[in-house]
């Protein structure tokens, strides 16, 4: 079979199943709990491929990785809820409304998302060492803060202090008519973003680019001693990263059965965190390991919490009151990560794919009329 | 003959040190040229110099072929045609062995970032091409048949190898070896002169050399420049520095019998001069109070 051939082929099974998953998506799974987690699964393996282009393929230990998917939640729920009202939309969210809603929110999200990473990105990828991690991470806590901690009281204000305030604050932002964010994103998708991210991260990762980003990762004076500029390519992919972590956000912020507001405290720094987990655990570097990590954090977390909601663990909770049961979780998800360190210390796959038998070299060279100089 | 490159008083102090001072040479068009001096005496430095990894201070000038190089990027120099090899090898440990060589085509490529996301003709065509080149150039190092393999997983002299091939990928037109002998016996020294001869040859490349290594140095350079302490202590033929007192007393520590001591520098790299009575011959007539402590060496070293 010719490649275009195969290509097209393949591109129509994987479309046929998103709209298969997204008509039968409630009878598959009957549980709207479920179907929740499934879809939030989904939407950490997207937050967790992009994380995996900067960190696993860059090298470049970015630990704030929440603000950026908060940057695209406010900025998608913003267009959706607005683009919403202005279709008339109704109460309801319609599957046939759901394709002018979505493409622009989407896009709004990675583009805004991307610019933030333009400017965090420029000043601290110039410099050597960690300093990504410290500006990221402050990045990521002050658009949280700033979010949060804006003045919701009096309606008349202008300016920044005024569009701060539409945010919502600590309360969360409900789109703009304050009734919720429509709830657009059901699994066609966000499956269908989940097979188109996870395409361009294989082909980002097995292209002169994702080589010349390894090559970075490995050494970084040599790269430049063969030609690759490391600032450039830093830059561009931690932009890159940050527009995947922006379409997550979006994502997120509609999805179907999740949380109708958007708010400031779900992109605190355990779930940048959570993140990083996911592209560690499932493999750094891998882009199949960040999918299966994406999704083992999100259940093992949620595992954790329904831990938490046993008779046993409750009754505990009474004999003990001084008992944190939050910290209780922070140790069992340590210990699961600390066990699986130990048994895999370079993550599931390490930089492998899953699927991917060892690339021979292909090509044959072309006989060497002259052959060296050992003979 | 044309200069490929040429560094007019150039000095680098980091701190109080000065590693590197007042350093002028040119280097001749298609030459093997011979860059060597006791440890410590700023030949790697000059290299990281010209490769723009560090700045030189201020007045020092370094052209290219006629291109100033100071004021780029060593990303940049490179791609004006510089390539080098490390002194303590830098490849990038968790690629294989043809990704390491295909790295240093990725500023060539027609196919850039879009092409390959959209997985267009361009980039497939693109790529066959550029892994025809590599996989050509692993032939020439012998590397073919580890095309496929983790670069750390090669032994040392094929990981010095591999550098060179990297470093011949991006189609340099100046080509500095740091070291490229470090740990090789005889038999691969021997090879290695006759594989640079050959790569400037077909190539036609000038090539740099650092090497302590004075059975290479002395058969394969062409013009040799000295240095000692960061400073020009010699420059000329092979013949010329195999004689010339000051490279003896910078490498062996000799109080001089013409009574150069008073202007040699102090003696204090003679212990870690270990392989530079590499000389096949003993010198001449210079060197008659060296003969004793050349032999020993030659001996070894043959």
């Amino acid at each position: 079979m010719s490649p275009p051939l195969r290509r097209l082929l393949i591109a129509s099974a994987l479309i046929a199943a998103v709209i298969g998953l997204e008509v039968g998506f409630e009878s598959i799974v009957p549980d709207a709990a479920w179907r929740q987690l499934a879809l939030f699964a989904m939407v950490n393996v997207v937050v967790a491929l992009s994380l995996n282009v900067i960190n696993g393929l860059a090298g470049q230990f970015s630990i704030g990785h929440a603000g950026f998917v908060g940057i695209g939640a406010y900025t998608g729920a913003i267009v959706a809820g607005n683009v919403h009202v202005w279709i008339g939309g109704g109460s309801e969210a319609l599957f046939k409304n759901s394709f002018l809603v979505m493409p622009p929110a989407l896009i709004a999200a990675g583009l805004v998302a991307g610019l933030f990473g333009l400017l965090v990105g420029l000043p601290s990828l110039r410099l050597k060492g960690d300093y990504l991690a410290i500006v990221t991470l402050g990045f990521a806590e002050i658009f949280r803060l700033v979010i949060a901690t804006a003045q919701t009281g009096g309606a008349a204000k202008s300016g920044v202090a005024g569009a701060l305030a539409r945010l919502g604050g600590q309360n969360g932002y409900a789109g703009p008519l304050d009734n919720g964010v429509p709830q657009y994103a059901g699994p066609f998708w966000i499956f269908g973003t989940v097979v188109v991210c996870a395409t361009l991260a294989w082909r980002l990762k097995f292209s002169g680019w994702g080589r010349a980003l390894r090559a970075l990762r490995e050494d970084e004076i040599a790269s430049a001693a063969v030609g690759v500029d490391p600032t450039r390519y830093k830059v561009t992919s931690f932009v890159i990263s940050a527009v995947g972590a922006g379409i997550a956000g979006a994502l997120l912020s509609s999805m179907r059965d999740g949380n109708p507001t958007v708010q400031p405290d779900q992109f605190n720094f355990a779930y940048s965190f959570d993140a990083i987990t996911m592209v560690i655990l499932g493999g750094s570097g891998s882009v199949t390991g960040s999918i299966v990590g994406g999704v083992f954090v999100t259940f093992t977390v949620k595992m954790i919490e329904q831990l938490q909601g046993l008779e046993s663990v409750q009754a505990l909770k009474v004999a003990h009151p001084s008992l944190d049961l939050n910290a209780l979780r922070m140790v069992v998800y340590a210990a699961v990560l600390i066990g699986l360190m130990i048994l895999r210390p370079e993550g599931l796959f390490g930089e492998r794919e899953l699927f991917r038998a060892r690339r021979r070299a292909r090509v044959k060279a072309p006989v060497l009329t002259e052959k060296g100089a050992e003979s | 003959m044309t200069t490929a490159l040429e560094l007019r008083s150039v000095s680098k102090t980091f701190g109080g040190l000065r590693a590197v001072g007042d350093v002028s040479f040119s280097v001749p068009e298609g030459v093997v040229f011979g860059l060597i001096g006791p440890n410590g005496a700023g030949k790697t430095t000059v290299f990281n110099l010209i490769t723009g990894v560090y700045k030189p201070d201020l007045g020092g000038r370094i052209t290219f072929a006629g291109t100033d190089v100071v004021s780029r990027k060593p990303s940049q120099i490179a791609l004006l045609g510089i390539g080098r090899t490390f002194q303590n090898i830098r490849l990038f440990g968790q690629l294989t062995v043809l990704e390491n060589v295909l790295v240093a085509c990725e500023n060539r490529r027609r196919a850039h970032l879009g092409s390959a996301l959209l997985r267009t003709p361009l980039f497939f065509r693109d790529e066959e091409e550029m892994t025809a080149r590599a996989l050509e150039l692993l032939e020439i190092f012998d590397l073919g048949t580890m095309a496929d393999e983790t670069s750390t997983s090669l032994s040392y002299g094929n990981q010095r190898r591999l550098e060179i091939a990297r470093a011949m990928m991006l189609g340099p037109k100046l080509l500095l070896l740091d070291e490229p002998a470090a740990g090789m016996n005889y038999g691969e020294a021997e090879g290695l002169k006759k594989q640079i001869r050959w790569l400037r040859d077909k190539f036609h490349i000038t090539v740099i050399l650092v090497e302590h290594n004075m059975q290479v140095v002395m058969g394969v350079c062409e013009e040799i420049h000295v240095l000692d302490h960061g400073e020009t202590i010699a420059h000329g033929t092979p013949e010329e520095i195999r004689k010339h007192p000051k490279v003896l007393a910078a490498y062996l520590g000799e109080e001089e019998p013409e009574g150069d001591a008073a202007e040699a520098p102090p003696a204090t790299s003679s212990p870690e001069g270990r392989d530079d009575g590499g000389d096949p011959q003993p010198p001449g007539p210079a060197g008659e109070a060296e003969g004793g402590h050349v032999a020993p060496e030659t001996a070894e070293l043959s």
